[in-house]
């Protein structure tokens, strides 16, 4: 397909909310709130990545993803009182293939590590594919589950929107119309699914905040996006809005014809970190894909992140002791992402 | 009519609005007392509604359905706290032009009028109509206010009919010269790139709903064997799956042929009522969506769903108590649009979406 850019006129519209009220209560909030360590990973030159092994959705995730996120620089007493969004992946869920998206047990038990801490949480999304956020909501399990864990989802597809300047540049988009929940919040975390991608590669934390953009400006699916190029607009949306952090759902997740269609790959990992290029760099590893490679961590590579072996610190297990070659399609601009075998191999 | 005031009058108090109505709400208020009054004797002697019941026998359903749960949604879309898509959201353009085609449907002819005189105030100078009072873009919420507006100056001529016959003109006008992007054939795509829809967004590809939608305007105005119509009804039957339905606009990627949803299968088939489909998939579709909704199918699912068989005369018998449910587990705190899509819905073959009563023209 052709790669037009959104029109001039959809990007001088006048903002819906006060950018800068909102820009000052998110962007100064994120930065205060997790303390030194989070303000030094907003572009860090290394960042601690958390992987925990064996887990599984019936078993303790909180203890997990609360170790995780302590482990790599989240510190507890600063989120009191503070909004926290957690951001899930309902692309175009199916109760058939539950490998497609979060897994609500991932979504609880990081709402109750949060809520324990005093944060406000709520749960959002902007299905990427589906109009019917209610069918979403029911095909994944994510709703039933919000509602007996007394939680808010808000469907950011139809929130109202703010316009704010792209921070990244790497795209022709000269910004993003931003949920209403998004820009209000503290600090988002992004929850992905370990997927494999058949346009990019893989799917990560990054990849899904194309999620958190309005339907109602951007499309079902949101093809505004696409046109623009789609790991020039990751690494645009991700530069612009800051303030997330990274739990990826890798107890089961896609191969093959991913980010729809692939099949179930079971890990039993979870992989948290504050720093979400350092934590898609690891688990592109973990996949078998050298995030040297993929176009949106090439650009995200020491602008948002560390994506380098070397500048990536290891809490809980290592990568190379979990690693787990995802299949991808036979498709040679999808096979030369892969991870030379000798790197895998080498300690 | 008392029932009615009282309805109003503590939505108004609920909604924090305490201010004494104006005079041309008070009169706004008797009119569509009036209106509901008229509505419940229309329903009650309207026999294409809902699935004909067996003779002899009562409509199951058919008064419950028509005289409680419509009614009370339909109060609600008729104040402005039903325009939005959450409670106390911003003014939106879809809800409002939902609310005001579920009004027309039930004969709620002046409360329609007034939220379609709303929407016309929300139209761009080029005729198009932005996604809610803050955003001008992107444009594809014309196509359902041009509906609402070809619908609601359908009444007696007034003021009114003739400034909502003028924006509906002009957000014709503005559909046809808006198309999406097309592309020379993609073999790693499945649909034919070349033929031109509508999009989501200005500049980029055509997709089912904003297509259908658009078609079924451009039919409910006259323009059926427009060209453009006639590309999009090629567009909608091209992008439909082998085994019948469609994904939200895609058939197959890399090989794959994707999996079917009802909400845009339904509106695809309901932009497609009256075409033919010699490969089959048009009544594979229709196959598709009777297996599919059922009595736990959510909201916008079952409405769009049911408004697609009605368009082809395949309405499942117990979609009325369907509709109930839905309309009852969603509650009142659900968004204004999904309630409004469901009284739409209710109305079977008479939903103003599909209706076929138009003024027939032909702008060949």
């Amino acid at each position: 397909m052709s790669l037009p850019v959104e029109t001039p006129s959809d990007t001088s519209s006048p903002p819906a909310i006060d950018r800068r009220a909102l820009l000052v209560s998110g962007g100064a909030l994120a930065a205060g709130l997790l303390g030194y360590r989070w303000v030094r990973s907003l572009a860090p030159m290394e960042a601690p990545v958390f992987i925990a092994r064996g887990q599984r959705y019936d078993g303790p995730l909180e203890q997990t993803i609360r170790d995780g996120l302590v482990s790599t620089g989240v510190e507890p007493k600063s989120l009191a009182g503070r909004k926290v969004l957690l951001k899930v992946n309902l692309v175009e869920p199916r109760r058939s293939a539950p490998q497609m998206t979060t897994h609500p047990a991932m979504v609880v038990a990081t709402a109750e590590v949060f809520r324990r801490w005093g944060a406000e949480v709520t749960v959002g999304e902007a299905s990427g594919h589906m109009r019917d956020t209610e069918l979403a909501l029911v095909e994944s399990g994510i709703g039933p589950a919000v509602d007996a864990a007394g939680l808010d989802f808000v469907d950011l597809n139809f929130d109202e929107v703010a316009w704010i300047k792209n921070g990244g540049r790497a795209s022709k988009l000269a910004g993003f119309y931003f949920p209403r929940a998004a820009m209000e919040a503290d600090l988002i975390v992004s929850m992905p699914k370990m997927k494999t991608h058949h346009w990019v590669g893989a799917t990560l934390s990054l990849k899904n905040m194309y999620g958190i953009l309005p339907g109602i400006k951007y499309g079902w699916p949101k093809n505004v996006l696409h046109h623009a190029g789609v790991p020039q607009t990751v690494f645009d949306i991700n530069a612009s809005l800051g303030k997330t952090i990274a739990i990826v759902d890798g107890i089961v997740g896609m191969e093959g014809d991913g980010p729809i269609m692939g099949s179930a790959k079971p890990l039993g990992l979870v992989v948290v970190g504050a720093n979400p290029t350092a934590v898609d760099a690891t688990c592109a590893r973990i996949m078998g894909l050298d995030p040297a490679r993929i176009s949106y961590l090439q650009l995200a590579s020491q602008r948002l992140g560390p994506t380098g072996e070397r500048a990536i610190i290891e809490r809980g297990e290592r990568w190379r002791a979990v690693a787990s070659p995802f299949r991808i399609l036979d498709r040679p601009e999808l096979q030369q992402l892969r991870l030379d075998s000798s790197a895998v191999r080498m300690s | 009519m008392a029932e009615f005031a009282r309805i109003y009058c503590f939505s108004r108090v609920s909604l924090g609005n305490l201010t004494p109505a104006a005079p041309y709400e008070w009169y706004d208020l008797w009119l569509a007392g009036v209106e509901l009054a008229i509505s419940k004797l229309w329903l009650l002697g309207h026999s294409r509604i809902l699935p004909v019941a067996p003779k002899g026998r009562r409509p199951a359903g058919r008064r419950s359905l028509s005289m409680n749960w419509t009614d009370e949604i339909l109060n609600q879309l008729a104040l402005e706290a039903g325009w939005a898509y959450r409670a106390g959201g911003v003014l939106a353009s879809e809800p409002l032009a939902l609310a005001s085609l579920a009004l027309s449907g039930y004969q709620r002819t002046a409360a329609a009028q007034r939220a379609a005189l709303r929407l016309s105030e929300m139209q761009n100078p080029d005729g198009s109509v932005g996604v809610t009072l803050n955003e001008p873009t992107p444009g594809w919420p014309t196509s359902l206010a041009a509906l609402s507006w070809a619908v609601a100056s359908r009444a007696e001529k007034s003021r009114q009919s003739l400034a909502l016959g003028q924006a509906r003109d002009r957000g014709i006008a503005w559909l046809l010269a808006t198309h999406g992007d097309a592309s020379i054939r993609n073999p790693v795509i499945g649909h034919d790139a070349s033929l031109r829809g509508w999009p989501w967004a200005e500049g980029t590809h055509s997709w089912i709903e904003p297509t259908a939608l658009a078609v079924l305007a451009l039919k409910a105005t006259g323009y059926s064997e427009h060209p453009r119509t006639r590309e999009a009804v090629a567009l909608l039957i091209d992008r439909l799956l082998p085994n019948g339905g469609c994904n939200y606009g895609n058939t197959t990627v890399l090989g794959q042929t994707l999996l079917p949803q009802p909400t845009s299968s339904g509106l695809a088939l309901a932009a497609l009522a009256g075409e033919s489909d010699p490969s089959g998939r048009l009544t594979r579709t229709v196959d598709y969506l009777r297996a599919t909704l059922n009595a736990e199918t959510t909201c916008l699912s079952l409405a769009y769903g049911l408004i697609g068989l009605a368009a082809h005369d395949c309405t499942p018998k117990q979609a009325g108590d369907w509709l109930a449910r839905a309309a009852r587990r969603a509650g009142r705190e659900a968004a204004p649009y999904k309630r409004a899509l469901l009284t739409l819905a209710a109305l079977g073959r008479e939903c103003p979406l599909i209706s076929s009563n138009v003024e027939l023209r032909v702008h060949a």
